[in-house]
């Protein structure tokens, strides 16, 4: 992975000015998912693409070792091998770019992924994921529990309320906080913008997260009720680029939550591509949090390459 | 299924992530051309004409060249025969139950959903426009526009009581847009009970595709019929018998010429004209949303011509970095591809905009453009223009597609006023996160539509339309259906063309006027002079005329008024007009009560001045009471209705304001009969709906309204009523001439007439003549009613998307 963000010294005068007009937004949004079909050969390769961006996620009460080994083989294998040799893209090393767990199953995760002989980083949630309505020495404490159990990056939750009452500099603050507890791994900071009240408030979390060092910026938690739409990930996508333009600095986005079908990662892969250019479709700044995306990915690419539509038992579970 | 020897592999297009092509199959609009053996006619009275002996030109691919079709080129004869057609069918079209043709519309509608596939490819492959916008914006609105007038023709008998259709209705489309152009007029027009005759292009065949569906309904065949030529046989369609109005889109040039060869035929002519908009960027605003609206607007195959950009100064070059980084985004392509943003117009539209941009660049602009311009291709690149200020030849010219041309401005004022000084008033868009501010100037801008913090939105219920230069036609909502309409009673026009009328010398000079013996006029002796910037003055010339009684005795002397009292008037007229504008409608009510409560007071004097002109003395007494009337209904009109009123949008969360605005000011020349009764009737709308008035009074008796103007020295604001007397053709030619005069109603000869309408040709005002006919002043429909009303004042939609 890329190099740690430095992040900067609070400003607050960058946000201050910001105007997002929800309507105008919510048309762009409405346009980008029209204007850009991708069709046949590029299809493939940009759904082949796409699945080297998914953070491949399991964060369900009921996980354990055995679904979480499966998931992480399927990481490893994300497409049926026989697909990819037909493609000629067997020897690219695909796999997705992660596998996200809850902090108590980062041992788990660490594990089968050795076992598998697949070095793809282990992501775990923390701070009092998803609500983070706990005290912050608690959600600090498990940012530092779940680094030492080998996660290497880390899925922070901002506080809410912080953005709610406008206190920038507190949710700067605590942002710092949790970059110092992550050490050495990588900082993803979820804003669960379906909570946050207003784009304008998405722009705003999104300008402080990026200033307090976050390595990458994400929608949501996938437990809210409004996940990862286009409306607010244009503007996220807008800081970050804004973020840029001020520092040099580029920070990645993920966007979680709700996105199932391999169209939908078409439409995600283009908008990135639309609103900040080709540098940012790499996994070091692009990820896609996903559970069952996969499986719908690796159902087109059958076709494609096998021109029937697949049996669900045609392709193995993850 | 693997990948194609030609294209790159999965393997590298893994790596480079670039788009691919995403083509729409146009096979059947190959099959349909190929029904027609490639040879395209005209399409008359259901079926296909193709008469023999006619020029063609090839309708050709934009992008490769390539001949798709032959087209016919219309001559009289053809226009003629379309005309007789939808003559043919008109009464029974007419006549049928607003429900029957509200059925024949909704029929037509699904026929266009049936056969959509093959609209949307036909139109991209011919015009090369991306086929994203007409599949999922055109084709959708024209189905909308059909659902939507079927509704109004459903309820036509009652909502629309009083009015009749016109006629036959000739259509002129421009080269671009034709499609759509066509849907948003024949629609109302078809409604209505209209039957159409519209010459189209010969580069853009789709409506000949859209008549023949509606052709292959059945019943009612001709009612719309296509014919293709060029715009220019726009005259010729105008001097058809039976046709009633000419309905014109395209160039302000060709729009001229059509206004002088048309002036005096028996028809009205409604324009749409030029294709420039116009967007206001405030540092309050969106900036990333405001460069999506830049590319709606200009860069996204969405409208058919360029857009001129204000940018406030202090955002200037973030909004630069932001347009440039944009500009590097949009594709350029043929337009059958469906991941393109902009497709081609074809040769002459490239050439139109090469020439523009090596004009500005000769003039010091700078260009910018994200991809070069290469000759050989058939694409022209998105274009952003700057540092080209108002003063400079270049930026007074109509900005053409697909060009932006940005300049800044320091305050909302200075925008405004920027924004407001070109010739043009078609459409605008303001953004602004400041709702005062927002508001503020969209309601400052003197254009037909605006749209808050968004550009180009469209609805079939929202007029839209223009002023200025840019038109005074509306489509759309219920300002698009009396396009179509006259009121019932009208009556039947006549040709009036003087062959022989020599426009240079019409109305030129004054004939002499010398003492001619005592004056026998009542005393006291009305107030002498022309009644200009709110007191009687002293003409120009230093001449009087004299005033005869029905006995043929001398009455008195008026003022021989002149050019330069009409200059006079006019700049007066504007100097009250903003304010008189901005006064709300109650005030505005309560001095035209008290106008009419004063009018009573005079009642005797002025009932006895009229008994001298030939009434009897109760005619004479009804009249005044009839005056005072009309000023009174007026009055309550002004505070119930000239607001105008909020249209709900499908699609739109918040409102759409239908605003009235008023035209300016508005010359208005008095018939001599009825003296005192058609001044009122006159007066009384056009102040309820806020213009400033230069008035012409009777030729015959124009003390009459001299003296109503005592009252109104002592109530209105000076300046807003301006009476000049004098010689009526010499005053009409110089109101007629006037570019500063936004509108004139004619009530004199049919000559005076022939030359109102040719003189506008200058600034394009709208005229109202009445070619000659007298008017019932006293009768309810003609004296007063919806007709004043709709001509009182121009339509303004102003657009309010909501959200947070």
């Amino acid at each position: 992975m890329a190099a740690r963000s430095r992040g900067t010294e609070l400003d607050l005068s960058w946000i201050s000015k910001i105007q997002v007009n929800q309507p105008a937004v919510v048309r762009r949004a409405e346009q980008i998912q029209a204007r850009r079909p991708v069709k046949k050969e590029w299809q493939v390769a940009w759904l082949l693409k796409a699945v080297t961006f998914i953070d491949l996620t399991t964060l369900a009460g009921d996980d354990t070792f055995s679904n979480i080994q499966r998931l992480c083989y399927k990481a490893k294998y994300p497409i049926r091998e026989d697909l990819l040799k037909a493609l000629n893209m067997h020897d690219e090393g695909i796999t997705t770019a992660a596998v996200c767990v809850y902090p108590a199953r980062v041992c788990d995760a660490v594990k089968a992924l050795k076992a598998a002989g697949c070095d793809i980083p282990v992501a775990s949630v923390a701070t009092g994921f998803p609500a983070a309505q706990t005290h912050l020495k608690t959600r600090l404490e498990e940012i530092r529990l779940a680094v030492e159990d080998g996660a290497k990056e880390i899925d922070v939750v901002i506080n809410r309320s912080l953005v709610l009452t406008g206190r920038w500099e507190a949710l700067y603050d605590e942002i710092r906080q949790f970059r110092q507890a992550c050490g050495e791994a990588h900082l993803k900071t979820i804003l669960a913008t379906g909570e946050l009240g207003s784009l304008t408030n998405v722009y705003k979390a999104s300008m402080i997260a990026m200033m307090a060092g976050s390595d990458f910026i994400k929608t949501s938690t996938g437990k809210e009720t409004v996940n990862a739409t286009f409306p607010v990930a244009i503007v996220m996508l807008r800081a970050i680029r804004d973020f840029f333009w001020k520092t040099g600095n580029k920070v990645g986005f993920k966007p979680a939550g709700g996105i199932r079908t391999a169209k939908d990662s078409l439409a995600w892969l283009s908008l990135i591509k639309e609103e900040l250019g080709d540098e940012w479709l790499k996994p070091e700044l692009f990820r896609i949090g996903a559970s069952s995306l996969l499986s719908d990915i690796e159902r087109q690419i059958y076709y494609h390459v096998t021109g029937r539509y697949a049996a669900y038992h045609d392709l193995p579970m993850s | 299924m693997t990948a194609s020897d030609a294209g790159p592999s999965v393997r590298e297009i893994f790596s480079t992530l670039e788009y691919g092509p995403a083509p729409e199959s146009h096979a059947c609009a190959l099959a349909w051309l190929d029904t027609q053996d490639r040879l395209l006619g005209h399409y008359v009275n259901g079926k296909w004409l193709k008469p023999e002996d006619r020029n063609s030109v090839p309708c050709q691919d934009p992008v490769t060249g390539e001949n798709l079709a032959s087209c016919l080129l219309a001559e009289p004869d053809d226009v003629a025969a379309a005309v007789k057609a939808a003559l043919e069918v008109l009464g029974s079209w007419s006549r049928v139950p607003g429900a029957k043709r509200a059925q024949h519309l909704t029929r037509l509608a699904k026929m266009i959903q049936k056969h959509q596939r093959l609209l949307w490819t036909l139109d991209s492959l011919v015009t090369g426009r991306a086929v994203r916008e007409i599949r999922d914006r055109d084709v959708l609105l024209a189905q909308q526009l059909l659902q939507y007038q079927a509704v109004q023709a459903q309820v036509q008998e009652e909502a629309l009581a009083g009015w009749k259709p016109m006629g036959v209705i000739g259509l002129i489309l421009p080269p671009t847009f034709s499609f759509l152009e066509m849907m948003w007029r024949i629609c109302p027009a078809l409604a209505v009970g209209c039957t159409v005759v519209a010459i189209v292009p010969s580069a853009s065949p789709t409506p000949l595709l859209l008549a023949q569906l509606a052709g292959e309904l059945g019943a009612f065949c001709g009612i719309l019929n296509v014919i293709i030529g060029p715009a220019s046989l726009g005259a010729t369609l105008g001097l058809c018998p039976g046709v009633q109005k000419v309905a014109f889109c395209g160039a302000v040039e060709e729009a001229r010429v059509l206004r002088q060869s048309l002036a005096g035929q028996r028809l009205e002519l409604s324009l749409a004209l030029g294709t420039e908009s116009l967007l206001l960027l405030m540092d309050s605003a969106d900036l990333d949303s405001a460069v999506e609206g830049v590319v709606d607007a200009a860069w996204s195959d969405r409208s058919p011509g360029g857009l001129r950009l204000l940018v406030q100064e202090s955002v200037w070059e973030e909004t630069f970095r932001r347009l440039q980084t944009r500009m590097g985004q949009l594709r350029c392509g043929r337009g059958l591809d469906g991941a393109v943003d902009m497709g081609t117009r074809g040769a002459a539209a490239h050439y139109v905009a090469q020439c523009y941009v090596q004009e500005a660049q000769s003039q010091g602009a700078e260009v910018f453009q994200a991809i070069p311009v290469l000759s050989a291709s058939p694409f022209y690149p998105p274009t952003l223009v700057s540092g080209l200020p108002p003063a400079s030849p270049c930026a007074q010219a109509e900005v053409p597609w697909p060009l932006v041309v940005a300049s800044s401005f320091r305050t909302a004022k200075e925008a405004l006023a920027v924004a407001n000084s070109t010739p043009r008033g078609g459409s605008a868009s303001v953004w602004s996160e400041r709702l005062g501010q927002a508001l503020e100037l969209a309601y400052g801008l003197r254009v037909g539509t605006v749209w808050v913090n968004s550009h180009g939105l469209r609805d079939p219920a929202v007029p839209t339309g223009g002023c200025k230069e840019s038109g005074s036609s509306w489509h759309g909502g219920l300002d698009g259906l009396y396009e179509y309409l006259q009121p019932s009673g009208t009556p039947e026009r006549l040709p009036f063309e003087y062959q022989d009328l020599n426009y240079d010398s019409f109305g030129l000079t004054v004939p002499v006027s010398l003492p001619a013996g005592p004056e026998t006029g009542p005393s006291p002796v009305p107030p002498y002079g022309l009644f200009v910037g709110g007191r009687f003055q002293p003409p120009g010339a230093w001449s009087s005329r004299p005033i005869w009684d029905s006995s043929g005795n001398l009455h008195g002397y008026v003022a021989e008024g002149g050019a330069k009292d009409v200059r006079g008037a006019v700049e007066a007229a504007h100097q009250a007009a903003a304010g008189w504008e901005h006064q709300p409608p109650g005030v505005r009510a309560t001095l035209l009560v008290a106008l009419a409560a004063a009018l009573e007071r005079r009642g005797a004097g002025l009932a006895e001045r009229l008994q001298q002109h030939g009434a009897d003395p109760e005619a004479a007494k009804t009249e005044v009471e009839l005056s005072a009337g009309r000023l009174r209904l007026w009055a309550a009109y002004a505070q119930a209705q000239a607001q105008g009123h909020t249209l709900q949008v499908a699609g739109l969360k918040g409102p759409v304001l239908r605003l009235r605005e008023p035209l300016g000011v508005l010359a208005i020349v008095c018939p001599d009969e009825w003296p005192l009764l058609a001044f009122v009737s006159l007066l009384a709308p056009a102040l309820a709906h806020g213009n400033a008035v230069v008035l012409v009074p009777s030729r015959t008796c124009p003390l009459l309204a001299l003296e109503v103007c005592q009252d109104v020295a002592s109530m209105f604001p000076a300046g807003l009523v301006n009476v000049v007397t004098g010689d009526c053709d010499h005053l009409t030619r110089c109101l007629a001439l006037h570019q500063d005069v936004q509108a004139l109603w004619y009530f004199g000869s049919a000559k005076g007439s022939q030359f109102v309408e040719w003189a506008s040709a200058g600034n394009l005002k709208p005229v109202w003549v009445n070619r000659g006919h007298p008017r019932a002043w006293d009768q309810e429909p003609q004296g007063t009613g919806s007709e004043l009303a709709l001509r009182a004042a121009r339509t303004k939609a102003l657009w309010l998307p909501m959200g947070d």
